[in-house]
């Protein structure tokens, strides 16, 4: 490390006092022992790093319940803005004496993170010798548990399980005589019903409900739709050795059908994203949507922020290709950081977060997304639960059949940077799809390297 | 001269006409996020939009409970308060020395210091990070104060220096000649007569840091983390999707002090005009 | 004040130098504490932008790792990518910018009136710049969406559109001139109004009493004072919206295709999404080196501006 040091010294174009103290501080912090688990006078305390979005659920919610078992471990969760979370967790982990015991992370980092050294071995080590003997990890659903790992090592645990479903209003598709989906649904019957779901239901000469909304904007998780069209048709995006695979008729046939989507989407929906596909579905103006399981309460169930009654809701994969349906796994995981002095007491949360307990208080009480099969498999506490499992259990078992989800590699998200911005450009139809397709597959090794 | 006059007053009447009807126009879409910060989440996306609607408090009340509203709210009066009255401190002797006292070297520290905003700020924050952690000084107050200081700065320093060249010479010399240092002409005869511009700078700039998200997102965690975070964290909701109800309502929230606070500077300064303190 | 064993001649010469070091300090006072901040927070960061856009940039550590020489240099500006962003952020300058100024001191001298309800409306005018580019950007987003927006919905009164605003790409380029003019022109008045309050009011009433209409004040007098200001506002508006990428990131994303992908947006994505601060870097410095020439012509022009009256 002081080499490096003294080589950036040479290098540095304005040499500042600043500079010079700064480098003066680097390599400070070596580990110390373990804090263990806490006692009643001297509790342990663990920070968590987790998405804003579910941060403050977390701590008011997740955490008391979880301190009635391990009173003498206090937890802090810090609440971090998605878009610049792996910034922050590279920042934080990579440092010798990192401020979080904790990160919950989404899976796509997690190559990226683990690939620095400064991720732990969940499955070995000091953490292997202070699991539980009951914690059973062969219970979780393999397509959940194996977005934690990376090179054969286990560094996360599945917290929260995403899957990207296909949800359908029955009433509209009831208006269109039409028959509401099944899960044997394929592309060609589906494509065939979207013409007709765009229709004037009040009768006054506009139309006023249209066929489908979802991701068609310039951003990171738009890939993912004509991702799970490709995955349903046995289709790969990359292959084993990370090298583009969607650049052939597949690829451009997937992506063909998700911009001919726009043409049964409502106008403006070349800018609709995550936001406003879902607040179009729940305003009864669009009979399909794709998108995460996680808005399925928000949508059916909550009368504060839908129109659309529980019965009128339904949910599934995306619709049939030539071998399965699709779908997107999404799955945030949680992690802890190498050097953090707080394993034992990181761990038993990340454990009990995990356990069945802690899925079956978590997935019952707040809705979150479960990826165990003793708990989608359970009945849950409340009916409206009833059809998410059964969608969720469909999901990750076709997931896991056609590896329907993103790149796993340290670089993954400069590759997946490059397929966003092809992507955008052939659905805005600046460039032709194959051109598009062609674009990015040259320019992404170097994206990798 | 009658009718010239009567002209004039003509036009003052139609210029406050069309000035206030601009700012009406400005201001409509604040009264749309006002409206949208009432409104359930299920008549914020009706079509076509709605006007009419059973106002609720939810956003307020629960909203953006998790969005930790007070404390952020006092982080972003604390830094943006320190942020702005600093740089306009500093920014303005700069920008007094560069409009009006003879340093060699000076002009070249300032274009540069200029130009230094021309940096992209996503390529400073990360060493500015790396710095602060050597130091120990992540998600503090002053850090972010420091760092905000390095784009209000030279904004303000040439602002002022604009000003400070519009100004008579004559002032300050007559005050050399009474016996004032350079730095009591600067402060008893300069900074009275530049009040309006040095009050708008500094509220230009405190406004300029109490909506930064950059710095503000990388430099902190949680003790001196700031409302625009808690707007990007409602904003990129991964699980539920944004929750513009909750989105809208803080930012009503954080547009009323800042407005009641320049209202305030405006009444004051006016009044200050109208008894003749500042004129020139 | 001086002791009786020295000679006037020694005193003279003592006080001299004494108040030339007085002098020289006291002038230096006034540049040293900005000069002490911005040395302090940016000498480290700006050695280490330039450092690792000539480096491989080394994730474990944070740091410059192998030096590459221009390697970073030559991919950025072989990438369309790069090129099209400038394109973009060209684009985007040329109408906002002098949209914003002229605006922005047209609307303070319309309001520039003594009139009761002036404090008011300039207090008020002032909110569009408070609200955070978030939620700013997300307000347009929704008031601009075809479907529930309460844009075409009003146009579509006077039988205009509808518009797909942030579908098709010149609307969404109009749309981000709009949002980021609607943002910015309220501090281009905040400042023009203090510039108008400070102009001498003598020569106003003198011009008042002669006769001139308010259109001749504003050419003949308003304006040819306002003169450096302006371009003091000009200058320091430009180095503002050449960042710009907080609206575009929160109103369009940069959408749709690559329409409204301004530079800054493509640094942010390039560091903080793909994580290549290399290359980010090496477009930092580029911009800066371009912002700088750009920059050094405008001061030319104002100087002369400045120089003229």
């Amino acid at each position: 490390m002081t080499r490096k040091i003294q080589k950036i010294g040479r290098r540095t174009v304005v040499v500042s006092g600043l500079a010079v103290m700064a480098a003066a501080a680097l390599g400070a912090g070596a580990s110390a022992q373990d804090a263990g688990l806490g006692t009643a006078e001297h509790p342990v305390e663990i920070r968590v790093s987790a998405n804003e979005s579910f941060a403050n659920q977390m701590q008011t919610l997740v955490v008391p319940e979880f301190n009635k078992v391990y009173p003498n471990i206090k937890v802090t969760v810090d609440s971090v803005p998605f878009v610049e979370y792996l910034a922050k967790a590279m920042l934080d982990i990579t440092s010798p004496s990192p401020l979080y015991d904790v990160a919950i992370v989404d899976e796509k980092w997690v190559p990226q993170l683990a690939s620095t050294g400064g991720l732990a071995d969940l499955k070995s080590g000091d953490i292997a010798a202070w699991t539980d003997v009951g914690y059973d990890w062969d219970d979780f659903y393999q397509a959940a548990l194996s977005s934690g790992e990376w090179s054969g090592v286990q560094y996360g645990v599945p917290l929260r399980s995403n899957l990207l479903l296909m949800f359908y209003n029955k009433t509209l598709f009831e208006k269109a005589g039409l028959p509401a989906p099944t899960p044997e649904l394929t592309w060609t019957e589906y494509l065939e019903q979207l013409p007709k779901l765009v229709q004037d239901t009040n009768g006054d000469g506009q139309v006023d409900a249209w066929g489908i909304d979802t991701y068609f904007i310039r951003e990171p998780n738009t890939p993912a739709i004509w991702q799970a069209i490709l995955s349903g048709n046995g289709g790969r995006f990359f292959d084993e050795n990370a090298q583009p695979a969607f650049n052939n008729e597949a690829g451009i046939s997937a992506l063909e059908t998700h911009k001919k989507l726009l043409d049964y989407a409502p106008p403006g929906a070349l800018s609709h994203g995550f936001t406003e596909s879902l607040q179009a579905f729940r305003q009864g103006q669009v009979a399909t949507l794709f998108n995460w399981v996680s808005v399925y309460k928000g949508t059916a169930i909550d009368a504060a922020t839908t129109t659309l009654k529980p019965e009128e809701v339904g949910v599934q994969a995306l619709p049939v290709g030539s071998v399965s349906g699709g779908t997107y796994r999404g799955v945030w995981n949680g992690t802890v950081p190498a050097n953090s002095q707080n394993k034992q007491a990181a761990w038993a949360f990340l454990q009990w977060l995990s356990s069945k307990e802690g899925e079956q208080f978590y997935a019952n009480e707040l809705g979150i997304a479960p990826a165990r099969q003793s708990t989608l498999n359970s009945t849950p506490k409340y009916d409206w639960l009833v059809p998410v499992f059964t969608a969720m259990r469909q999901g990750f078992e076709v997931a896991a059949q056609g590896e329907m989800w993103t790149l796993r590699h340290p670089r993954s998200d400069a590759a997946l940077q490059v397929i966003t911005d092809e992507t955008a450009r052939a659905l805005a139809n600046e460039i032709p799809v194959a051109e598009a397709l062609q674009i990015a597959a040259d320019r992404i090794p170097e994206a990798l390297q | 001269m009658t009718t010239a006059v009567k002209s004039f007053r003509w036009g003052r009447t139609i210029r406050i006409w069309v000035g206030a009807l601009a700012c009406l126009t400005f201001l409509f879409p604040i009264i749309w996020m006002v409206l949208t910060s009432f409104k359930q989440q299920t008549d914020i996306f009706t079509s076509p939009p709605t006007f009419i609607f059973a106002p609720t408090l939810i956003h307020y009340l629960e909203g953006i409970r998790p969005a930790e509203v007070p404390h952020r709210l006092l982080n972003t009066v604390i830094v943006a308060v320190g942020s702005g009255l600093l740089s306009v401190v500093a920014g303005a002797m700069a920008g007094y020395a560069l409009a009006r006292i003879k340093i060699r070297g000076a002009g070249t520290i300032g274009v540069l210091m200029l130009l230094s905003r021309g940096v992209p700020p996503v390529a400073l924050a990360v060493p500015m990070f790396l710095v602060a952690r050597k130091l120990g000084l992540t998600d503090k107050h002053i850090t972010l104060i420091l760092a905000y200081c390095t784009f209000l700065i030279p904004y303000v320093m040439w602002l002022m220096r604009g000003f400070f060249l519009a100004l008579p010479k004559e002032l300050e010399e007559a005050a050399m000649i009474d016996g004032c240092s350079r730095l009591g002409a600067f402060f008893r005869i300069i900074v009275p007569i530049s009040l309006p511009a040095l009050l708008s700078t500094l509220i230009a700039s405190m406004i300029l840091a109490w909506e930064e998200l950059l710095f503000a997102l990388v430099l902190t965690n949680r003790n001196a983390s700031t409302i625009p975070i808690a707007m990007a964290g409602i904003a990129q909701d991964t699980v539920n999707g944004a929750n513009w109800g909750a989105l809208t309502a803080v930012g009503t929230i954080t547009v009323v002090p800042v407005v009641v606070f320049a209202l305030l500077v405006q009444k004051w300064l006016i009044q200050g005009m109208a008894d003749g303190a500042t004129k020139g | 004040m001086t002791t009786e064993t020295t000679t006037y001649r020694e005193r003279r010469v003592r006080s001299l130098a004494f108040a030339r070091i007085g002098d020289f300090a006291s002038r230096w006072t006034f540049m040293l504490p900005a000069a002490i901040i911005m040395i302090a927070m940016l000498a480290y960061p700006i050695s280490y932008m330039t450092q690792i856009s000539f480096s491989r940039f080394d994730l474990m550590t944070f740091s410059p790792g192998e030096w590459v020489g221009w390697d970073n240099y030559a991919k950025v500006l072989a990438d369309y990518r790069f090129w099209s962003s400038l394109r973009v952020t060209a684009v985007y300058l040329v109408f906002a910018l002098p949209l914003q100024i002229i605006l922005g001191f047209g609307i303070a001298y319309l309001i520039h009136a003594e009139w009761r309800g002036r404090g008011l409306i300039r207090g008020l005018f002032i909110i569009p710049m408070v609200v955070a580019p978030v939620v700013a950007g997300g307000i347009w987003r929704m008031m601009l969406d075809p479907l529930w927006g309460i844009a075409n919905y009003f146009l579509g009164f006077f039988g205009i559109g509808p518009f797909d605003w942030f579908g098709d790409p010149n609307l969404a380029m109009a749309s981000v001139v709009i949002i980021d003019t609607w943002r910015w022109t309220p501090f281009i008045v905040l400042i023009a109004s203090a510039a108008l309050l400070s102009l001498p009011r003598d020569v106003f009433e003198a011009a008042e009493i002669d006769g001139a209409n308010w259109w001749q004040m504003l050419c003949y007098i308003a304006l040819p004072l306002l003169a450096p200001i302006i371009a003091a506002t000009f200058v320091v508006r430009w180095l503002g919206a050449v960042k710009m990428f907080d609206i575009v990131l929160s109103a369009t994303l940069g959408g749709p295709g690559a329409a409204t992908k301004v530079i800054n947006l493509f640094i942010y994505e390039e560091a903080f999404r793909s994580l290549r601060f290399a290359e980010s870097s090496a477009m930092a410095v580029l911009v800066l080196v371009g912002t700088t020439i750009l920059t050094g012509i405008f001061l030319w022009g104002s100087r002369r501006l400045e120089n003229e009256p």
